[in-house]
This record gives C-alpha cells, sequence and structure tokens, in this order.
C-alpha cells in the first residue's frame, strides 16, 4: 500500500467504515512507515476530541431545548383546545342566535332613511293653498313633465 | 305540548318570533292606510359642477327648471303617517318640515306642509297629489346656494 492511499484510508478507519481487510492492509502499512504511523496517531486523537466537543455543547443547549419544545407542546395543546371549543356549543345555540341578530336589525334598521334614487311617477301637484308669515312664496309651474315647484323668498335673497 | 316543543327548541321559537314581526307588523301598517312621505333635502349650487345620482331621474327635472350647476343631496327621511298625524323632518340650518297627510280619496293623497326656520313659518300649504307623486319646494338659503326640498308620497 502506498503511503497517499494509505493516508486516505486513516480517516475511514477513524470513521468505523473501513473493512477489515483493508484495515488488516493499512496496519500492515502503518507498522513499516512512521511517518503514516504518525497521522493515525494524530487524527485518533482529533476525532474524540471534535466528539466530546459536540457532546458538551448538546448538554450545555439541552435545558434551552427542553423549554422550547415545553412551549412548543403547550401552544399544540392550546391550538386544539381552541378548536374543540365551538363544537361544545349546539347547533340551535347558533341558529338562535343569528336569528336573534336578524330580529334587532329589523329592530333597529333606520326605515326613515330610503335609499333608493327617487323616481316619481307623477308630477300632476293640485296646490290649495299656499302662505307664509315672513317670505314670499310663488308657484312656479313649467308644465306637466316637469314637478311643480313652490319657492320660499326670504328677504328677496333668493 | 306546543309550549314544551318551542321551549325544546329555542331556534324554532326566535323564528315564530321573527316571522310574526314580519306578518304581524305588515298586517298592521296596510290596516292603518296611512302615507308614507319621503322628503329629500337638496343643496343647490353653483359651486362645481356634480349631480348627486340619488336623485334618480329627477336630475334632468332640476336641471331643467333651475340654473344651478351643482345638486348634492344632502339628506333623505321617510315617514310612514296616518292621516292626521304630523311627521317632522329636521334639516340643515335649523330648517325644519312638518307634513301632515289629510283626508283624500281614492289613490289622491292630500299632505299640509308647514315649514319653518327656527320660529319663523316659512310656509303652509296644502297639496293634492297622486301616489307616487312629486313636489318641489324650495328657496331657503344654505351656504352659498339653496335648499330645495323634493317631497313625495306613496
Amino acid at each position: 500500500m502506498e503511503c497517499n492511499n494509505a493516508r486516505k484510508r486513516i480517516g475511514e478507519k477513524v470513521d468505523g467504515l473501513l473493512p477489515p481487510e483493508a484495515e488488516r492492509e493499512l496496519s500492515d502499512h502503518l507498522a513499516a512507515c512512521p511517518a503514516c504511523a504518525e497521522e493515525s496517531r494524530g487524527v485518533s486523537l482529533v476525532g474524540p476530541a471534535i466528539k466530546a466537543f459536540l457532546d458538551a455543547s448538546a448538554a450545555e443547549a439541552a435545558p434551552r431545548l427542553d423549554v422550547l419544545w415545553t412551549r412548543v407542546r403547550a401552544g399544540i395543546e392550546e391550538h386544539r383546545e381552541a378548536r374543540r371549543r365551538p363544537a361544545w356549543i349546539p347547533m340551535w345555540a347558533w341558529l338562535s342566535a343569528a336569528l336573534a341578530l336578524a330580529v334587532l336589525v329589523l329592530l333597529f334598521y333606520p326605515t326613515g332613511t330610503a335609499r333608493s334614487p327617487f323616481n316619481p311617477s307623477s308630477f300632476d301637484v293640485a296646490v290649495e293653498e299656499v302662505e307664509s308669515e315672513t317670505a314670499t312664496v310663488a308657484l312656479v309651474d313649467k308644465g306637466e313633465d316637469l314637478p311643480r315647484v313652490i319657492w320660499i323668498i326670504e328677504d328677496g335673497t333668493t | 305540548m306546543a309550549r314544551r316543543n318551542l321551549s325544546a327548541r329555542p331556534g324554532a321559537a326566535t323564528l315564530a318570533f321573527l316571522l310574526l314581526l314580519l306578518f304581524g307588523g305588515a298586517g298592521a301598517a296596510t290596516a292603518a292606510e296611512g302615507v308614507s312621505v319621503d322628503v329629500g333635502c337638496v343643496y343647490a349650487s353653483n359651486q362645481g359642477s356634480s349631480m348627486d345620482p340619488a336623485l334618480g331621474n329627477i336630475r334632468g327635472k332640476l336641471q331643467s327648471m333651475f340654473n344651478y350647476t351643482s345638486y348634492k343631496m344632502l339628506d333623505r327621511q321617510r315617514r310612514s303617517l296616518a292621516v292626521g298625524q304630523a311627521g317632522d323632518y329636521a334639516f340643515p340650518d335649523r330648517y325644519t318640515m312638518r307634513v301632515t297627510p289629510l283626508s283624500a280619496e281614492g289613490k289622491k293623497v292630500r299632505l299640509n306642509v308647514q315649514v319653518t326656520e327656527g320660529p319663523k313659518n316659512l310656509l303652509t300649504t296644502t297639496v293634492g297629489l297622486s301616489r307616487g307623486g312629486m313636489v318641489l319646494v324650495g328657496g331657503p338659503p344654505h351656504q352659498a346656494g339653496v335648499l330645495i326640498f323634493l317631497i313625495s308620497a306613496e
């Protein structure tokens, strides 16, 4: 086995990915090559150090992750409760509420205000009497097709 | 037994009340043979040149009769009045109108109309018109123009 090939396999050995036969070949090479043996020792030391560092970080973050997960679970439960609650109210209660609302709308609807545009069917008007105590009043009649107008003239202003 | 059923179904009870309200109210209105008096208050001026769509087919009539360039519906009120029952309509600038339906024959409507400005009585008139007909009362000054009241009865 050449050194280049052996150095590639050192990493695989540390990761446990090297087949037994290849591992034997690598061991034979390391026994005969001090340089590769030195690199193998170095890599073997670095791997456990990284693992120890990651384990320590995970242990440090564990309480925060627990709190986060607790919150997430509580949120999920609360959402489920909120979705379940309307089902407890019977359908007839909703129907009653809707009808009660309709009654209220009918009772308090502003009937004094009409919203449809004016559409008079006739302008045929008989003015029986007109009088004013404080203004001059004129009766304007411009024909059957036009409305009759009673015009109030206050102080000659209009 | 019937009472028990209604209390068991509040929705049905409410529906029954609603129907009673609708049909009972309609029946009462018909029995009274009142007059629905609809009064619109229009502000006519020469400021701008707009025509309020709410005026419906009366727009062309107003333009034919008056020389104002702008017509705007300020208010519109409707009262259902029995014969002899006075209906009061309040409008801007302390103008008020009191309309009292009088007895009339057939499809005719007779209205006593009184227009006041605060304590001043500006107009007292009695008009007869067909149901669905309209008469105009105008002239009271308002801002840069005048008010025109559209009175229709059904």
